[in-house]
């Protein structure tokens, strides 16, 4: 059952560990939704901040048990938090790509649909680093996660703790409260 | 503008970099010593030159004695000291104060113990929580304070543990886990100390956990009782539950109590039912969004009454339940006054549990009104399924958590406040250990009867009606306190702390632009004659994560976290 779930997933043999649930595009497009939308309560390396963390073995351990569709139904529902359900499906499921890719679920050539992610059981395990994608990782900035570095990544700089509004450099004096 | 991040430049200041490490223990510390925390000092904490615990006395009222600084001298003050915190998160804890001792506590659970007049760092202790994710914690990584008692400091972390350290050395004494962390349970509250005993509740309510209050030995951290505050067949309050779901109902415990000593009785609220779609589960779903009133020994209920019967709305009945004594229709009563998140301000006969009145304190639609002393619900704006429906106050509340003041001098009540509604509708969920469990989507939106997001607003004891009013364009999220020198201190969320005439609201003093907005209620002590006013600025919270259409109002406040202690010229 689970060598014909993950053939019709795409898995190359040898692999089947850990299917290809997603493509590199949706993963790219996922990356930046996520940073637009997700990053300043998770952290830009999804180390978490105020909201956990969403990669990593600690996240997505077996003692947590989740499910690809766990994960999927909340975020669908209920993220962002400021206004849940406000994202169209592509995006959802563009953001599930990437933090699949970011739990080191390999890219495929089979793309994620809301469908599949919503019912997918397939257990969602820290798998280890992948290749980051090309968007926004490379180059300077908040491109590393310390704790899983990659090749030719550089490292985090100071300013990628200041996540969500940056002490300004001079303020000015604002109206009565 | 000259802000106090470029004063402190210029005055004494305790620097926090580097951390991690137990500072030198102060030998000036040691020489001045640590006067012991005992129940006698406890019991009269409302007079005490220190700040000993959470609301400052067992009342809750949050209002100190001294008249140093008062409404002539206020504008006088100035900046004796500042510490700052790297963390980035929201810092929510009031400084305590025993002697020359102060006591802080940032985000994920740092502990620090500084001198309360030179800002000199004593020791820092940061909770170790390898493996920990904090997946179950609802908004943000906080933690309000400590509790003292004895030679010891006490702390209840975000992995479960009730942790008790030295208070001079730093050292702990002992620890112990009350659940595991990331299954739906954290903590996040101020512990408190009654009759030997250190008493904290668990939060956990948005992720299906069974919450409860729990009593240990403050000595040796040996459990004594816990009240679960979701009832198993056979207890009272059972038959108010589908079959086998206050297994996963929720009622976090997230606020410290209060202490009533002339009927014995220790007053605990309790948070919202899980999930948070109401169709889900038919029932009154006691004892969430309750009142508790417990026997101090045992934690057996005395009485309870429920603030919103069978909520819909996320309307945590956790904020600080203040003891007080009040005269309605000319009978004196000695009650309870509570600012509740859905809209209404009770005034509960703290002898028998029978409301003497409710009143709006802001705009309230889903609690509609009182029947025989027990509110009810407009059924039409329950959300279902495919059902989305438009009610008042949001999710947030009419206040959260931030605690209120209360006078006896003014006999005035000092409530922060936000003007909100929000949208809600059913949505699929279900219970898994570590994850959500909401059932329900919303958005925060503007109350659209009013222009502004905040306030901080007095309320006359004795009759709910609003004294005076300080409007603010952002949100008002932080706890108030109020002083014999007639000034009501509170924080704002752009970052000054403000003095107000506690009778007028007249703005008395504002400081200078703190580095951050301020979610922290302040505190006052007074060491050798001197009075000082300490505030922890340190934007965050609930607000800036689930705030809506707040979110992007409130997006570009600075974070992290600066003590600021000031004092007269």
């Amino acid at each position: 059952m689970l060598s014909l779930s993950l053939a019709a997933w795409g898995v190359p043999r040898g692999e089947a560990a850990v299917p290809a649930l997603y493509t590199a595009a949706q993963a790219r497009a996922g990356h930046r939704a996520y940073e637009h939308h997700c990053a300043a309560c998770h952290g830009r390396q999804e180390q978490g901040l105020v909201g956990p963390a969403l990669s990593g073995p600690i996240f997505a351990s077996p003692k947590a048990n989740y499910k690809v569709r766990d994960i999927y139904l909340f975020l669908s529902v209920n993220m962002p938090a400021y206004a849940p359900g406000s994202l169209t499906p592509k995006q959802y499921v563009d953001i599930m790509s990437f933090l699949l890719q970011q739990n080191g679920f390999p890219a495929g050539r089979t793309a994620l649909t809301h469908s599949m992610a919503s019912t997918s059981a397939v257990p969602l395990l820290y798998h280890g680093p992948r290749p980051p994608t090309r968007h926004a990782r490379a180059g300077g900035g908040c491109g590393a996660r310390p704790s899983v570095p990659r090749s030719g990544a550089p490292a985090a700089s100071p300013h990628c703790e200041a996540l969500v509004g940056a002490l300004p450099g001079a303020r000015t004096d604002p109206p009565a409260d | 503008m000259t802000t106090i991040h470029a004063l402190s430049h210029r005055v004494r200041r305790a620097s926090a970099a580097g951390l991690l490490v137990a500072l030198a223990f102060s030998g000036v510390a040691r020489a001045g010593g640590y006067p012991t925390v005992t129940d006698a000092r406890l019991a009269a904490a409302a007079t005490d030159n220190g700040w000993l615990m959470f609301r400052r006395d067992y009342a809750g009222n949050s209002f100190a004695p001294f008249t140093q600084i008062n409404t002539h001298t206020v504008k006088n003050l100035h900046l004796v000291w500042s510490y700052r915190s790297h963390l980035k998160q929201g810092y929510e804890s009031t400084p305590m104060v025993n002697g020359q001792y102060m006591f802080i506590t940032t985000p994920k659970d740092h502990l620090i113990a500084l001198n309360a007049v030179t800002g000199k760092v004593l020791w820092k202790y940061v909770r170790p929580m390898p493996g920990v994710g904090f997946k179950t914690v609802c908004c943000d990584v906080v933690n309000r304070g400590v509790a003292l008692y004895g030679d010891d400091v006490y702390m209840a972390t975000l992995d479960n543990y009730v942790v008790a350290l030295n208070a001079i050395s730093g050292k702990v004494v002992w620890q112990r886990q009350l659940k595991p962390a990331d299954v739906g349970y954290a903590m996040t509250l101020a512990p408190m100390i009654l009759k030997g005993m250190v008493i904290v509740g668990e939060s956990g309510g948005e992720y299906g956990a069974r919450d409860f209050i729990q009593a240990l030995n403050a000595r040796t951290g040996a459990l004594l009782w816990r009240r679960w505050t979701t009832p198993a067949p056979g207890h009272l309050g059972a038959n108010t539950w589908p079959k086998g779901m206050y297994k996963h109902g929720g009622g976090s415990a997230w606020i410290t109590g209060t202490y009533d000593p002339s009927t014995d009785t220790l007053f605990w609220g309790v948070g919202n039912p899980a999930p948070w779609l109401a169709k889900l589960r038919p029932g009154l779903n006691l004892f969430t969004d309750s009142l508790l009133a417990l026997h101090p020994r045992s934690g057996k209920i005395k009485w309870y009454y429920q603030y919103t019967p069978n909520d819909s709305w996320d309307y945590d009945g956790v904020n600080t339940p203040v003891i007080t004594t009040l005269r309605y229709h000319g009978t004196t009563y000695r009650a309870i006054v509570h600012a509740d998140r859905n809209g209404w301000f009770y005034a509960i006969n703290r002898v028998n549990g029978k409301l003497i009145y409710a009143r709006q304190f802001t705009r309230a639609t889903s609690v509609e009104g009182f029947k025989n002393g027990l509110p009810y619900t407009n059924n039409a704006l329950r959300p279902a399924m495919n059902k989305q429906v438009f009610t008042c106050p949001s999710f947030l509340g009419g206040k959260n958590w931030w605690p209120i003041s209360v006078d006896p001098v003014t006999h005035l009540a000092y409530v922060p406040t936000i003007h909100t509604c929000m949208t809600m509708k059913g949505a699929p969920t279900f219970y898994h250990p570590g994850l959500p469990y909401l059932g329900e989507s919303f958005e925060v939106v503007h109350d659209p009867a009013d222009h502004h997001w905040g306030a901080l607003q007095a309320i006359d004891l004795d009759t709910g009606r609003q004294v005076w009013d300080h409007e603010s364009d952002l949100p008002w999220d932080a706890g108030a306190m109020s002083t014999a020198g007639g000034v009501v201190f509170s924080g704002s969320a752009r970052g000054h702390l403000y003095a107000f005439d506690a009778r007028t609201g007249a703005v008395l003093w504002r400081s200078p632009q703190l580095s951050s907005g301020v979610i922290a209620p302040p505190s006052t002590f007074m060491v050798n004659g001197k009075q000082y006013v300490a505030i922890l600025a340190g934007w965050g919270g609930g607000t800036p994560i689930w705030g809506g259409k707040m979110v992007p109002v409130v997006k570009n406040i600075p974070r992290g976290g600066h003590l600021y202690v000031f004092a007269l010229r």
